[in-house]
């Protein structure tokens, strides 16, 4: 059975199955927490703790799917293309949009990890939890960051921006579709980005374009603002 | 294009991307360099949307996907911190909407005052 197991064929297997249950159940039940990937990883790690196969064992198969993390990112330059007027259009708010967004999260980390007294050490890992897996990862790493809980704080950041961006542009009135994929984007990388292109190609784009701008002011923002505290 | 070519040329861009990074030192991650440089390919039109359009539509429309193996990670997390959870999970989802609001603000504010200033609507304001 382990021969199986530990073939990638059997993780792979497992994330196709889960997602397209996900997508199954999103689809049928038309509530937004019921967010396809949030569906697929409570699966997932439910099916590897009962069966208590371990995640290096699905992380054989997995990672065969994660490598295409990198094309897909790539790819998300034909949104951004076909946007581009926009982006010409309002280069402005757009750019100080992100800025003050990304400020937010990380002001939002350190006040409170202070204010709580959480150790530094998970602070740091917190701080780059809206920028894309790949870029905080990194960021994470430099500052001073445990990597492996920063990739799990921007799942979860990623989570709540793919299920509540809607509810929070409503109740927020943020009615600009540029503003709503600018936010989404900046908030919440490229799961966020998953909500946004079913909103709209706009607010798709748009989102698409945030991630990487609020990765680059994160990377640069973050240090210097822990060498002033 | 047919899609092996399609996507020869895809992994092309993520290996420069990833040669940039690496070996030339570029600091950004090899795949958002990648994306800066389909964007430039487009923009020159060396290459068009449609060309690559098989394998792009496929990425974009199941992006969701590709992060589900990542996030099994949270499987992996020490108790010191796993005995924290309910707070963390609080402070990431209480974090992510203020973002999303001051981010949304902000962008709105500034593109409504630019459009009143030069006396132009742009699709946003629906209902």
């Amino acid at each position: 059975m382990n021969a199986i197991i530990n073939s990638p064929l059997f993780g792979i297997f497992l994330t196709l199955v889960a997602f397209e249950t996900g997508v199954f159940i999103s689809k049928r039940f038309k509530y937004s927490f019921l967010n396809p990937l949030l569906i697929g990883n409570i699966l997932i790690v439910g099916f590897l703790l009962i069966t208590g196969i371990s995640l290096e064992s699905y992380n054989v198969g997995g990672d065969y799917i994660s490598v295409m993390l990198s094309p897909a990112t790539v790819v998300l330059a034909i949104p951004l293309y076909r946007q581009i007027s926009k982006l010409k259009q309002f280069w402005m708010p757009i750019l100080i949009g992100i800025f003050v967004g990304s400020l937010t999260s990380i002001a939002c980390v350190i006040l409170f990890s202070k204010l709580l007294g959480l150790s530094d050490t998970l602070m740091l890992s917190l701080l780059p939890k809206s920028v894309t897996i790949p870029m905080g990862s990194v960021i994470s790493a430099q500052i001073g960051g445990i990597p492996s809980v920063t990739i799990i704080a921007i799942t979860v950041t990623g989570i709540t921006g793919a299920v509540a961006a809607p509810a929070v542009c409503r109740f927020c009135r943020i009615k600009h579709k540029v503003a709503q994929g600018i936010a989404i984007g900046t908030a919440s990388h490229a799961l966020g980005t998953t909500r946004a292109m079913e909103m709209g190609e706009v607010q798709g784009a748009m989102s698409s374009l945030a991630i990487g701008i609020a990765g680059l002011f994160t990377a640069v923002v973050a240090p210097v603002l822990l060498k002033l505290l | 294009m047919r899609i092996p070519l399609q996507l020869a040329v895809i992994f092309a861009i993520c290996l420069a991307g990833e040669f940039l990074h690496r070996i030339v030192g570029v600091p950004l991650p090899g795949n958002i360099i990648g994306m800066v440089l389909l964007l430039i390919l487009l923009c020159t039109k060396v290459i068009k949307p449609e060309q690559i359009s098989g394998v792009s539509n496929f990425f974009l429309k199941h992006l969701a996907l590709f992060f589900l193996p990542p996030s099994i990670a949270i499987m992996a997390v020490g108790d010191d911190i796993l005995s924290k959870w309910p707070l963390l999970l609080f402070l990431c989802i209480a974090f992510t909407l203020v973002t999303i609001a001051m981010g949304g603000w902000t962008t709105q504010f500034l593109i409504r005052r630019q459009e009143r200033h030069s006396g132009k609507t742009s699709d946003g304001g629906d209902k």
